[in-house]
């Protein structure tokens, strides 16, 4: 059980890793679709890089984010003496 | 750690019992195969098809009884994170995601991303900033945490009756798909199939429900999602040679836009909010496949986005399944799950599109062709196309059964008719993961917020089980019942009532965990105001009243659920001492399940009490 006092910084760290999650994916999923159509020239694997990204691109962008807050915030929780017991 | 509440919790054999089902789906299918090859009769294969999963499942469901409340309500919460998110990842949008959007990918292309990309933020936004919150206060429905966070009936009465009805629209979308493909594939009325639907949900339900549902509910979505990638990755290895259709369709998209650049198909602008979806029924191509926002302006393709975030973030159906978990940490990786499989499943449909565009394209490609090939012939014999052969042959004349796009795939690709009929198995089991995400939720509220709304304590074990049995049972009958008399495009349905499920419960929902102030006056005025501009929204939409399409609801529905819950929350007095510490105890992801906690001193005073 964590103690009273870390509770605090135990949520200040979450919400940072809130931040750090959220945001970056936010601003991605809104600003890639606007390029895609000045992408489409461009290829990768033969697609048209703009389709790739914002549809291919956007998965892997997602898992990424799921996974890393995934860890990260683990890791946070071990930290701070707030996970769960074993 | 996560690693020994595993290998306490968990069952250690659910690879072999899952290994043991997809054998015998793989089997069934190729003994179809070898059946088809000797001539057996059409009818037989296609109902053969159909019932021998069903079969599967329902035995699954009978397998897996219960009398345990925490095993009936929440599977024992030992439902691996892999488990849970395959079953989030296809209910989030269930077969109408599945048949619709590869429709919808197909006529409008790139503006189909939308509904891809706002699942995935859903997801992502559910995994940061809800589910772990809720697996660890381990409710067993929405309404009952929102009740409990802000120590308030009337909270937890409204909540139950306002995720009844995106939950309903949710289930007459399911109902709907469903039928349309089982009907097609054993040729009966939509009536019969919606009845085998129902009680196949009856059946797998009533005995052991949530523990039932979650095992026969995985074997589903196991069979939608290899249903949907067997014909797609043969196809891709007649065309590319290799079986990655996800990723090797690059090239033929390639050679696609310089065939639709021949045939002169138009680059449309639309304006910042159109919402040119298109419909159910028959359509023609609308704009070139890569080029963005033709059909759905690049605002509405926003609020799109935003309204499928979070109406999946934020849906009372999905939710409760991760307090099914084994803890917090399995909840976080279970939503990761969700992720990977909810981006395969709309990958491959997006490459479905792209094939099926190319195999229509290679028709047209040559100038005008002497008579049409033979598939396509088949497929206007099927009713999956319609061809205007007045004027001359192009892309024009050719007119798509949204619905059927899918199912079109095989026939083109000149495969065996059990692969069809495979495919359209995997449709009524989508449908059927959705029915049973759907009709268990609402059953479960009925049984617990609204027959025994009035009090915290739960009925007796028994009585408790038995309501909810039947909660489910009719809440099934009721969807049916909808799903006949009221026929709406699923894809609208299930817009809507993301919509309605977003606007309603998101901002409630993610206020109530990051922002102490919030009180049961603010979750009240919340959800009414987010709830109330949505509805009002839809039928301006619908009634062509704003200018704004009825599926972008979200747009004015999620600022005023917002304003409302803060407003409310600021001009009434602060939560009391034990509400606040209530919050920061959900915040923290270890100690004790609150509800368990709960439940465990409850049976401690009444056993003080008889006594």
């Amino acid at each position: 059980m964590m103690e009273r006092k870390e509770r605090k910084p135990y949520w200040r760290h979450t919400k940072w890793q809130l931040l750090a999650s959220v945001v970056p994916f936010l601003v991605l999923i809104i600003v890639m679709p606007l390029y895609a159509e000045s992408l489409n020239g461009e290829r990768f694997l033969g697609f048209p890089l703009g389709y790739f990204l914002s549809a291919h691109g956007i998965v892997v962008a997602a898992i990424f984010t799921v996974a890393s807050f995934v860890n990260r915030q683990d890791a946070i929780d071990h930290w701070h003496g707030a996970h769960e017991d074993s | 750690m996560s690693v020994t509440s595993r290998t306490r919790f968990v069952n250690p054999r659910l690879g072999t019992y899952f290994g043991i089902f997809v054998s015998s789906l793989l089997g069934l299918l190729m003994l179809l195969l070898i059946f088809e090859e000797l001539g057996t009769s059409d009818p037989l294969l296609r109902w053969a098809m159909l019932l021998g999963p069903i079969i599967l499942y329902a035995a699954i469901g009978l397998s897996a009884p219960t009398r345990e409340p925490i095993e009936f309500f929440a599977a024992g919460r030992r439902v691996p994170a892999g488990y849970t998110g395959l079953g989030i990842g296809v209910a989030a949008m269930g077969a109408t995601g599945i048949v619709a959007v590869t429709g919808v990918f197909f006529l409008i292309g790139y503006d189909a991303l939308c509904l891809l990309i706002g699942g995935l933020a859903g997801f992502v936004i559910m995994t940061v900033m809800l589910a772990p919150f809720f697996r660890k206060f381990g409710t067993f429905t929405v309404p009952s945490y929102l009740g409990r966070r802000f120590e308030s009936r009337p909270v937890r009465l409204l909540a139950a009756g306002l995720m009844a009805v995106p939950a309903l629209l949710m289930l007459a979308a399911e109902l709907r798909v469903g039928a349309a493909a089982g009907g097609w594939l054993t040729g009966q009325g939509q009536g019969v199939v919606i009845l085998l639907m129902v009680a196949t949900f009856v059946v797998t339900a009533v005995l052991g429900g949530m523990r039932s549902l979650t095992w026969s509910g995985s074997a589903e979505a196991i069979a939608a999602v290899l249903a949907l990638l067997v014909p797609v990755t043969i196809v891709a290895v007649m065309v590319t040679n290799f079986p990655l259709p996800q990723l090797t369709n690059g090239p033929l998209l390639r050679a696609l836009m310089h065939s639709e650049a021949a045939q002169g198909l138009p680059i449309i602008d639309a304006p910042a909010l159109q919402f040119a979806l298109p419909g159910e029924g028959m359509a023609h191509i609308a704009k070139r496949f890569t080029a963005p926002f033709g059909a759905i302006g690049p605002m509405a393709f926003v609020v799109t986005i935003l309204t499928v975030l979070t109406g999946v973030a934020a849906s009372p159906w999905l939710i409760p399944r991760v307090t099914m978990t084994p803890g917090v940490y399995e909840t976080r990786k279970s939503l990761g799950w969700a992720t990977v499989y909810f981006g395969l499943i709309m990958l491959t449909c997006a490459a479905v599109a792209v094939y099926m565009r190319d195999f229509v394209m290679d028709i047209v490609k040559g100038g005008v062709p002497s008579s049409l090939p033979e598939w396509m012939q088949r497929l206007v014999d099927l009713g999956f196309v319609a061809i205007d052969s007045a004027a001359p042959l192009n892309y024009m004349s050719f007119a798509f059964d949204r619905d059927s796009v899918l199912l079109s795939l095989p026939v083109a690709a000149g495969l065996p008719a059990v692969f069809l009929y495979f495919a359209a198995a995997g449709i009524v089991a989508a449908a059927l993961v959705g029915i049973s995400a759907t009709a268990s939720a609402v059953g479960n509220v009925i049984a617990e917020d609204v027959v025994n709304g009035f009090s915290w304590e739960p009925l007796p074990r028994d009585g408790r089980l038995h309501v909810a049995r039947i909660a489910m049972a009719g809440i099934a009958v009721a969807g049916g019942a909808v799903a006949l008399v009221a026929p709406t495009d699923p894809l609208r349905l299930l817009l809507w009532s993301l919509a309605l499920a977003g606007s309603t419960f998101f901002p409630v929902l993610v206020l109530s965990i990051w922002w102490k102030r919030m009180n049961d006056f603010g979750a009240i005025a919340g959800m009414a105001s987010g709830f109330a501009v949505a509805v009002l929204t839809i039928l301006a939409g619908e009634a062509n009243i704003l200018g704004i399409d009825g599926a972008l609801a979200s747009i004015l529905g999620l600022p005023a659920g917002t304003l409302g819950a803060v407003l409310a929350s600021i001009a009434t007095p602060q939560p009391s001492r034990s509400v606040l510490e209530l919050v920061r105890e959900i915040r923290i992801p270890g100690g004790e399940v609150i509800y368990d906690r709960e439940m465990r001193l409850l049976r401690l005073k009444s056993r003080e009490r008889s006594s």
